[in-house]
């Protein structure tokens, strides 16, 4: 068993991330909120900068311009945006990717930023709508590219650059297209939940090293078990969630009958997990947290937003049980359970 | 990345797998049944040592074969799979040997560790007492040493797991209370036999009784089963928790029922209930689920690890601490989903798996390190948070009890 990530795809998330850093950061997600108009407002480091990068479209096959990677490269890239708070989101891209599959000049006009794509969902906002100009979307079973008229309300995230779309005309880029579209959707919650993951990690790290430094009755908060433990069941939720990015991202590349569950699996587990991660740095930060100039605000709006786009928290939650139902009722050899174990251990593990 | 076995996992895991199948019959079914009785539990241990599958990594001069964790991982995999109950001796295995291995001397390495892998000899580890839970080092049982030598041990020990059939023991004791209390400690190896041990069963709130109170009453040990050095009694307990790490959910093992099970069990019952009703079951089971997924796939990227060479540490306490989360909120869901017999410890057909299920749990909430003491650890060894300060710093351990 090789549950990891190789040499490569460490070095491709160090240079993400150095690239990433360098192009966005919380301060600009703070400008965009306070701009003069938040809804429009230009997100980093923007689609050029991306596609420039060539991280963005590093499922895109390389004789078309792109990477020519694996969803797993992708997901590791991701992360690191989302530790940035980085816009437009690499979801977007990596549907289209999946979508204009087969279709050489769309793609290479993804991969050369010479097209703006964002994928309209039946229902919900559109992410990074403001920024498109042009949008794929489901009719019947086509699958179409066209135009739409966008409307835009007060984001409570701008970074997520999310606007409601009407659809209008457009070429049928492909027939029978629903399972296509199926799959890219599955694709498109891995890399949301990459993000969601870099977001929650950069949290945390944040939170932790408030809580190392800030003294209240003479010593550091952190040694406090009240904020420890907060902070632990938060690293714990982490670490469960990035195996099941990891899980879900090669599922994709791999073995794709294991990616209805591990898309919805990954899906509901970031939603939680960064709304835990969020709210506990603003909790650990105290009154600070709950002020505008403090980041802890800019994180908690990512997670208040994620949690609905590409389908929300419930609606994985309630996927993820129906899959693993039906695969019960599919296996016949029923029985009751044992009973757990009893304590095999005396209480006697020690704080060290 | 990927979820094989190399060749020679693969190989391992083979020869595994044909020799639980050729012995499936008289190794059991730990599925509809409570708990074997001690006997048969041993014979079946002798038989799982005998085919060269208990105690892997041991070193061959302790009895084992010096093989790889990825080697007692796929072992442990496969006889969970097939539904072989657990160890009986799990507690020598996990803790007491490894305490031997690294402490004892040769003869008792020669007269003990065999015995103890075969479950010849059951053995339990007498740390916990009514005044030293989590704080171990405070413990009170006293040993002082005699003019020839030997050692006089009093004092009473608690949450014994399997004393009341246990051969041996491993017990800590203070043998300096003019030190500090992490410095005077010492540990030896008892017969569970001796005079002036008493082992009697503590009833868990879930009915069984499978751990003890014991007491010493002026016991000899002699100085030859003294396990390190005098005074040296904490670096050895460390050994015995370290291994422990590796025992309790560590690897991505399933704490409770397994999640199969439950799934079964909900998909045959959900039926019954209204629609609405439906729906929060789905979302109770789905989060379950999904925590369940998390810790498995955290378990892979420890034996992943473990395939490498490496050594588990302190994150390996995290999937302990969300493994009994996810096991409850199972549970929960599970007796739930029996209508009326929910609220009685047995159904209506007589089963009484889920309740006990359901019992059971609390318990792993505290045995082998309670939730507060493992997200101490985590805090602590893995987010560098400070420790709280402790209030017996610096003073001896008769000044701590004044």
């Amino acid at each position: 068993m090789n549950f990891d990530l190789d040499d490569e795809q460490r070095d491709l998330a160090s240079a993400a991330g150095d690239f990433l850093r360098g192009a966005a950061s919380p301060a600009d997600a703070r400008a965009a909120l306070d701009a003069d108009d938040p809804a429009n407002a230009e997100t980093r480091p923007g689609r050029s900068a991306l596609v420039d990068s060539g991280f963005a479209t590093i499922t895109v096959p390389e004789d078309l311009g792109g990477g020519g990677g694996s969803l797993l490269d992708l997901a590791v890239v991701a992360e690191q945006a989302g530790r940035v708070l980085a816009g437009p989101s690499f979801v977007g891209y990596a549907r289209a990717a999946v979508l204009l599959a087969g279709d050489g000049d769309r793609l290479r006009a993804l991969a050369e930023g010479s097209a703006a794509y964002a994928v309209v969902d039946d229902d919900g906002p559109t992410l990074d709508a403001i920024s498109a100009d042009r949008f794929l979307f489901l009719r019947g079973d086509d699958l179409v590219c066209g135009g739409g008229a966008v409307t835009t309300r007060a984001p409570m995230d701008p970074t997520r650059g999310l606007a409601q779309v009407a659809v209008d005309g457009g070429d049928v880029v492909a027939g029978d297209a629903r399972l296509r579209w199926d799959h890219a959707l599955r694709v498109g919650r891995v890399v949301l939940a990459a993000e969601g993951l870099g977001t929650a990690s950069r949290a945390l790290e944040i939170a932790v090293d408030y809580a190392k430094e800030r003294q209240a009755f003479g010593r550091a908060i952190g040694s406090y078990q009240a904020v420890k433990h907060s902070l632990v069941d938060v690293y714990v939720q982490i670490e469960n969630l990035r195996s099941l990015v990891w899980w879900a991202a090669w599922a994709a590349d791999q073995a794709p009958d294991e990616l209805p569950m591990a898309a919805a699996a990954a899906k509901g587990a970031v939603s939680t997990t960064l709304e835990a991660a969020a709210e506990t740095l603003i909790q650990v930060h105290g009154g600070i947290g709950f002020t505008w100039e403090h980041d802890a605000h800019l994180f908690w709006r990512r997670a208040k937003v994620d949690r609905f786009l590409l389908g929300d928290d419930v609606a994985a939650y309630d996927e993820v049980a129906r899959l693993a139902l039906a695969a019960a009722a599919a296996s016949s050899d029923a029985s009751e359970p044992s009973a757990p174990s009893a304590p095999s251990a005396p209480a006697g593990a020690v704080a060290r | 990345m990927d979820f094989e076995d190399t060749p020679d996992e693969a190989a391992w895991r083979s020869t595994v797998r044909s020799f639980v199948e050729e012995h499936r019959a008289e190794l059991g079914d730990r599925r509809g049944r409570r708990t074997d009785g001690d006997d048969v539990a041993r014979v079946r241990q002798a038989l799982l040592y005998d085919g060269g599958l208990v105690g892997v990594t041991w070193p061959v001069e302790a009895g084992g074969q010096g093989g790889t964790p990825m080697q007692q991982a796929i072992i442990d995999q496969e006889l969970s799979r097939a539904g072989v109950p657990g160890l009986i001796n799990l507690i020598g295995i996990g803790m007491c040997g490894p305490t031997v291995i690294h402490h004892g001397s040769d003869a008792q390495k020669d007269r003990y560790l065999k015995r103890l892998l075969r479950a010849d000899d059951l053995w339990c580890q007498l740390f916990s007492e009514p005044a030293s839970g989590s704080d171990l080092a405070a413990l009170r049982t006293r040993a002082v040493q005699t003019e020839d030598g030997s050692w006089r041990i009093s004092g009473q020990k608690v949450w014994t797991t399997l004393a009341h059939v246990a051969d041996f023991g491993i017990v800590l004791t203070r043998t300096d209370p003019d030190v500090a209390k992490h410095r005077g400690l010492t540990m030896f190896v008892v017969p569970m036999k001796a005079e002036g041990v008493t082992v009697r069963p503590l009833r868990q709130m879930s009915g069984g009784a499978d751990f003890n109170e014991v007491f010493f009453d002026d016991v000899v040990v002699p100085d030859s089963e003294r396990l390190g050095d005098v005074g040296d009694g904490w670096r050895v307990a460390l050994t015995t928790l370290m291994s422990e790490r590796l025992t309790l959910g560590g690897g991505g093992t399933e704490i409770g029922m397994s999640i199969s099970s439950v799934a079964q069990h909900v998909a045959r019952r959900i039926g019954d209930l209204s629609s609405d009703r439906q729906a929060l079951a789905r979302q109770d089971f789905g989060r379950a689920y999904v925590d369940t997924l998390g810790i498995r796939y955290t378990g892979y990227r420890q034996l992943s690890a473990i395939s490498r060479g490496a050594f588990p540490g302190p994150e390996a306490s995290a999937g302990k601490l969300a493994g009994t989360r996810v096991a409850r909120d199972l549970a929960d869901l599970s007796v739930r989903l029996l209508g009326d017999d929910a609220a009685y410890a047995e159904s209506a057909d007589g089963s009484t798996g889920w309740q006990d299920a359901q019992a059971g749990l609390p318990g792993m909430a505290i045995a082998g390190g309670t939730n507060e003491v493992l997200r101490n650890v985590l805090g602590e060894r893995v987010l560098g948070l400070p420790p709280e300060p402790r209030a017996d710093k610096g003073i001896t351990f008769k000044e701590s009890i004044r």
